[in-house]
């Protein structure tokens, strides 16, 4: 297992996350893609510390692992008062943010 | 020391002003015109006795001076707040304070139970404050600050019934007008303060005597400059047209202001300045011409007018004009003398016309007025005592003044520019003899003229008195050096009298009082006929000058400012701050449709722009 496959394995899996995040427009979908795509980072951020046998990378993981855990918590609490408040999760119908 | 508070001069009128202003409100007329007449009174009693003590000095240092305090420094030139008191600023503090005395104390009565009267002696005490600062000044600066203030005041009284359009309008007409020669005495003080680093008189006159060399034409331009500056002050052609329309304030004060001070300063400011004319003696024969033009100009207008406070007016115009004819005769004294008998006569003239005035209910037509002699003895005899005065008959101040600018004309530019300048003399005779007609002949005024009170006639007879009495510091006659120009320290002439020469100045000075006389008894039989000759319309315009400067002057202003109201200002100037706005608006707008609410449009541009920069980033690093 050389260090192409687990890159390129990570930029597919980016490519899904970012392809899904642009395609798709339920809320909670989106969140899914990020995660996706933030994982594909630690993927590739995990296979550049075993080629490089450094710890810097896994220190890496564990930071986004904890911002990606709290920006579930954060995006689901207000995934539910938009849902609360609009009866929908459809994202392109959510575009009152505008000039 | 008494020489060293001569700032207590104008500090009289100034506190007079101050007590009337300030805390007057409730003060019966009385009190007000206490104080006011009492300021004035006040120092006229400390000019008198700075007079005596001045009389008593050699007459090398007959000058007292006081600097105050320092009011502008920079680098070079520094400017004081000082004034100086020679032989030549006294004559005119002795005509603004003893004439002006008179005008407080006959104003007291005759502006009795107008609604402004604590607001005219305000104006009246400020302008003899000023009038004694532009007169005491020991430098331009100064000088400029009194002529100022003078003209200040001289707006506020000409203004004075200020529901009155045509006040208004004669008001701003002066005031615009002196702009104009302002704007060339103010110009004069820079191109002095330039050339010279000082704008006090006493360094001026020691920097042209024995200082480093100066072009003639510098000398020449500041003086020019300044004369420009007293052309307007002094009403003279073409800067004239403000005086006649002034008539519009009360008596008083164009007895005060336009006949006996203000416009006079026009003809001290260039005694001040003599130093320079002396040095440049290329700019006398333009303001002699100047003079002289105004002079013969104004004696014919004066002819045309119905209005008798308006041909006084223009008799004065007149008679400046000929203060300056003996000013651009190098003639110093002769001039100065002239200001002080006609600051005398016409500030009687006027009084005495507003005496008749006042009698007649307000009639100002001469056309209306007739045989006054009856009904108004003592104001008739005084006003054509200023009358004979000012024709110049023998005895009266009026002949000796005169004669010596006529002559003077005669020796220095020749037979021509004498017989213009007698012309003039011929014709004031003619317009004295019409204004005689308002006391002699037929009655004409329907109703009762009521004579005046004491308050009055007091100032008169006064003032008729000094016009006769005030001819003697100009004997002996003949001869340039007089006990007044002895008093003005003017050296005589060093050449020997030339035997010939006097012969001819005593036979000319004979035939011209002769045919004056002649005429002005004509005058008088031509109009007290039962019927008058008619005014021409020519004249009573003044040749048409309101017409010309109309045409000429105020319609292109007005529609140059009309173009710029209503094409550059909405369009141009608005349209360049509103297109400012506009613009950003439109830019705003545009940039505003980036922003579509679309999450997936930023999450687009997102990822786009994290591409574009690590593309940039690879090529600067010349990886690809």
């Amino acid at each position: 297992m050389s260090l192409e496959h687990v890159v390129g394995l990570g930029i597919v899996l980016f490519a899904i996350g970012a392809a899904g995040f642009f395609l798709r427009s339920n809320t909670v979908v989106l969140l899914l893609c990020i995660e996706v795509m933030l994982n594909a980072v630690n993927l590739i951020l995990a296979g550049f510390s075993r080629y490089l046998h450094g710890a810097e990378g896994q220190v890496y993981i564990f930071m986004i692992m904890t911002v990606a855990a709290a920006e579930a918590a954060v995006g689901l609490a207000i995934i539910v008062a938009l849902y609360r408040l609009l009866k929908t999760l459809d994202m392109s119908r959510i575009n009152f943010l505008k000039g | 020391m008494l020489s060293e508070s001569i700032w207590i001069l104008p500090a009289l009128p100034a506190l007079g002003a101050l007590a009337n202003g300030l805390i007057g409100a409730g003060w019966r007329e009385k009190g007000i015109a206490a104080v006011a007449v009492g300021s004035v009174g006040l120092a006229l009693a400390a000019a008198l006795a700075l007079l005596v003590q001045m009389l008593s000095l050699p007459a090398g240092d007959r000058a007292f001076s006081v600097t105050l305090w320092r009011w502008l420094s920079d680098g070079a030139l520094h400017v004081h707040v000082g004034f100086v008191l020679d032989s030549l600023a006294m004559v005119m503090v002795m005509v603004v304070l003893f004439v002006g005395f008179l005008i407080h104390l006959y104003s007291a009565d005759y502006m009795k139970g107008e609604p402004g009267y604590r607001r005219y002696f305000v104006c009246l005490n400020l302008f003899v404050f000023f009038m004694l600062v532009l007169v005491l000044a020991d430098n331009l600066v100064v000088t400029f600050v009194g002529w100022e203030g003078v003209g200040l005041c001289s707006y506020l009284l000409i203004g004075f019934w200020h529901e009155k359009k045509s006040a208004c309008d004669a008001g701003r007409k002066a005031f615009v007008v002196n702009r104009i020669g302002d704007f060339g005495f103010l110009l004069g003080i820079l191109m002095a303060a330039v050339t010279f680093g000082t704008v006090n008189y006493g360094d001026l006159a020691r920097l042209l005597a024995t200082g480093p060399a100066v072009s003639e034409g510098a000398v020449a331009a500041i003086a020019l400059l300044l004369f420009m500056g007293a052309m307007g002050k002094s009403a003279q052609f073409p800067l004239h047209v403000w005086l006649p329309d002034a008539m519009e304030g009360p008596t008083p004060v164009s007895a005060l202001i336009h006949a006996a001070t203000m416009v006079n300063a026009g003809v001290y400011l260039m005694c001040r300045i003599a130093p320079f004319l002396e040095k440049a003696p290329a700019v006398l024969p333009v303001i002699a011409v100047v003079g002289l033009v105004t002079a013969l100009y104004a004696s014919f207008c004066a002819l045309g007018q119905r209005d008798i406070k308006r041909v006084l007016a223009y008799s004065t115009v007149s008679q400046i004009g000929y203060m300056f004819v003996a000013l651009g005769c190098g003639l110093w004294a002769a001039g100065m003398f002239h200001l002080l008998t006609h600051g005398i006569f016409k500030g009687l003239l006027f009084l005495a016309a507003g005496a008749v005035i006042h009698a007649l209910d307000g009639e100002q037509d001469l056309g209306r007025m007739g045989g006054l002699l009856r009904d108004l003895p003592a104001v008739s005899v005084t006003f054509m005592a200023g009358l004979l005065a000012l024709t110049g008959i023998f005895p009266l101040s009026g002949f000796v003044s005169k004669d010596a600018i006529l002559w003077g004309g005669f020796e220095r530019y020749g037979t021509l520019f004498w017989v213009a300048a007698f012309g003039g003399a011929l014709m004031t005779a003619l317009y004295s003899g019409k204004l005689f007609s308002a006391f002699l002949g037929r009655r004409r005024f329907e109703g009762h003229p009521h004579r005046p009170g004491p308050l009055i006639v007091m100032p008169l007879a006064t003032l008729a008195v000094f016009s006769l009495l005030a001819g003697i510091p100009g004997l002996p006659l003949f001869t340039a050096d007089t006990f007044f120009a002895r008093f003005l320290g003017i050296p005589a002439a060093q050449a020997a009298p030339d035997a010939a020469a006097h012969t001819l100045e005593v036979v000319l000075t004979v035939l011209q009082s002769l045919a004056v006389i002649a005429v002005l008894a004509g005058a008088i039989r031509l109009f007290t006929k039962e019927r008058r000759p008619a005014e021409s319309a020519v004249l009573a315009s003044g040749f048409g000058i309101d017409r010309f400067c109309e045409l000429l002057l105020v319609r292109p202003l007005k529609a140059c400012a009309r173009f710029f109201a209503v094409i550059i200002d909405p369009r141009l100037i608005d349209g360049a701050v509103n297109g400012i706005g506009s613009l950003s608006l439109a830019l705003g707008r545009i940039s505003a449709g980036l922003q579509t609410g679309q999450l997936r449009h930023y999450a687009v541009s997102l990822i786009a722009g994290a591409f574009t920069l690590i593309a940039i980033t690879v090529c600067l690093a010349g990886g690809l």
